[in-house]
């Protein structure tokens, strides 16, 4: 019996998080599946959540693989589905189905030194593989993270990245000066610039704003980053996840399934058509 | 491998011992021909030339229902998945093209994610071909995109009109238990017969007028031209209808959308339609951002994904040259002339 890929799971809500208040909302919320336990999935890969009704979205998924009891997404308030998802309470049942995508290649990345550069809500598939070397730290060397938003209420995830301060050098950033922030004011690549990780031994994984991916891209070329060094997600519209609805390809690769991540070795030979 | 012969005349027998299959015939209505599973009609008509709409449809229909939601009494969520019939239909009168187009759409629609819906429908379809005589179309160009007016790809059986008689070629196993439903109205084929069915192929190859030169060239210029400013002159006229990817036999893309009947208790369905690229909220970001904003990017979305995405994807295009996008185009835009324009643009 071949197995219905659009058939979603029913997914109950365990959880939801305010990260973010105001006109751009974002929640976190923790899914189990009412069938059994979650699917195993690698870091970077997404989910087609559903609300029924409303339709499918597809969201990447910010915990850990090595978190087996839910699966956590951040989602900022944007379209249709985000939307009504923003309705939602403890206790709600959704569809789930995936994992889709290709993942972070994060066994090639061992021994390696880890810069995670993040903006706004970009910093939730970076969160997957940041949790995950933090679990697994002796398998990879220094851990970065360089993180920014709009304001200091945009940040996501912000008392974890308080602890987080305890354990690896975390560098926050907001675009406009705030009565009160002591950090680094100015956009997101600008800080990689003023942190000057380095390249020695080490892979930079940025998501965020296309605009921030682009310019965090040639900061990090500035800064002696080789291309297969580089590793962003592509955002997409999506419907099918499978590859076969024929939106979300860049060239002849679909983000869906043949992306989301790519090293920028990768993508700078697809159409720059995203 | 079967080759046989049957008579014109004992063709509508052959059609009624078909009873276990459901099965469609070119019919003419006033807008063209149509693949009818009306029971009147027992031949296929001389004058028959090719369905409006291509086969895709009897596979993959323009709407299906995914399966049905509803919230039951203790606020829990039931799904009942709504599969397609297992019935058995024959399509005859595919032509060549068209048959070239399912086995195209099999590679989308199969690969790591089988798409059961589709499958459960192409599993039970045997398509029953016809060589053209003549192109269906003043627009075909099958011989430009590796195709012939006899080509067999994805067909099950290939007729070959020899007047009074067919000549009958079974192709796979589901052509063969087609012929076995009445083997006595099948004859063994004489050397004449073979003779016959290789002039008339031969000679249905030399009326075809159009013609799309060097087309492997063109993934490589396509790739060339990318970010040229041609795609802005070849779509000034697009009036965005879409017409050219519904009715194109290898379109395969869909949008996925809730229906909703009550909302409470909530109740509705999932379904899926036909989509195209040529519409500009195929891939709009819920953000406003679209990757594809212009008649340009999705003009040139349209003919690289033919030429260009599916060749690196599959070594194939995904164009059969059918011609059915250059006819129905309600502003002219010709894929053979675009597409000639753009191997010498540049030279």
């Amino acid at each position: 019996m071949v197995n219905n890929v659009y058939l979603p799971r029913i997914g109950e809500i365990i959880e939801i998080k305010d990260e973010v208040k105001g006109a751009r909302p974002i929640k976190t919320f923790r899914v189990r599946l009412t069938d059994g336990p979650i699917f195993s999935f690698r870091c970077g890969q997404c989910a087609m959540l559903s609300v029924f009704g409303k339709g499918e979205s597809m969201i990447s998924i910010s915990s850990s693989p090595l978190v087996t009891d839910y699966l956590q997404f951040s989602i900022l308030k944007m379209g249709r589905v985000t939307s009504a998802l923003h309705e939602m309470e403890p206790g709600n049942l959704i569809g789930v189905r995936g994992p889709y995508g290709n993942g972070f290649p994060i066994e090639s990345w061992k021994g390696k030194n880890l810069i995670f550069i993040g903006g706004g809500i970009g910093l939730a598939p970076i969160w997957s593989v940041l949790q995950t070397a933090l679990l697994q730290k002796d398998d990879y060397g220094e851990l970065m993270l360089i993180y920014g938003a709009r304001t200091s209420q945009d940040l996501v995830f912000r008392s974890e990245l308080q602890q987080l301060k305890n354990q690896i050098p975390v560098h926050l950033s907001i675009d406009v000066a705030e009565p009160g922030w002591s950090e680094f004011v100015g956009f997101v690549p600008q800080n990689v610039l003023d942190k000057k990780p380095s390249p020695q031994n080490a892979i930079a994984i940025t998501c965020g704003p296309p605009i921030m991916i682009k310019f965090v891209i040639k900061a990090l070329k500035d800064l002696g980053f080789e291309d297969d060094q580089i590793y962003t997600t592509v955002e997409n519209k999506m419907k099918c996840g499978i590859g076969k609805c024929g939106r979300c390809n860049i060239g002849h690769h679909y983000v869906c399934k043949d992306g989301p991540v790519y090293s920028w070795a990768q993508l700078k030979e697809l159409p720059q058509e995203f | 491998m079967m080759e046989k012969t049957i008579l014109k005349s004992s063709f509508p027998q052959w059609i009624k011992s078909l009873q276990s299959f459901k099965v469609f015939i070119p019919k003419r209505e006033n807008f063209g021909w149509e693949l009818s599973s009306n029971n009147q009609i027992l031949e296929i008509a001389s004058d028959y030339t090719y369905p409006v709409v291509p086969p895709k449809k009897l596979i993959f229909p323009q709407e299906e229902i995914f399966f049905e939601f509803e919230q039951n009494p203790d606020n829990g969520i039931e799904l009942k998945e709504v599969l397609p019939e297992e019935s058995p239909q024959v399509i005859f009168g595919v032509r060549p093209c068209d048959g070239r187009a399912v086995e195209a759409m099999d590679l989308v629609f199969g690969g790591s994610f089988e798409d059961l819906y589709y499958w459960r429908r192409r599993r039970q379809t045997t398509l029953v071909g016809l060589a053209c005589h003549q192109p269906p179309s003043e627009n075909c160009f099958c011989l430009s995109v590796e195709g012939s007016p006899y080509s067999e790809d994805g067909l099950d059986i290939l007729l070959t009109d020899l007047g009074d008689r067919y000549f009958v070629k079974a192709l796979t196993e589901k052509g063969e238990k087609l012929l076995s439903e009445a083997p006595s109205l099948f004859k063994e084929i004489t050397p004449k017969d073979r003779e016959e069915k290789e002039r008339v192929h031969l000679e249905a190859q030399g009326k075809i007028k159009r013609h799309l030169n060097g087309a492997r060239e063109l993934p490589e210029k396509i790739k060339a031209i990318f970010d040229s400013n041609f795609w802005d002159e070849e779509s000034s006229n697009c009036l965005r209808c879409g017409i050219c990817t519904y009715l194109c036999p290898t379109c395969h893309c869909f949008d996925i959308n809730d229906e909703t009947k009550s909302l409470a208790p909530l109740r509705g369905r999932r379904i899926r339609t036909w989509d195209t690229c040529q519409f500009p909220d195929f891939t709009m970001h819920s953000s406003g951002h679209n990757p594809r904003p212009d008649r340009a990017s999705r003009l040139r979305q349209r003919l690289a994904h033919k030429f260009l995405y599916f060749i690196l994807l599959y070594d194939r295009f995904q164009c059969v040259g059918c011609g059915r996008c250059i006819s129905l185009c309600p502003v002219g835009i010709d894929i053979i002339e675009v597409l000639t324009r753009a191997r010498n643009h540049g030279k």
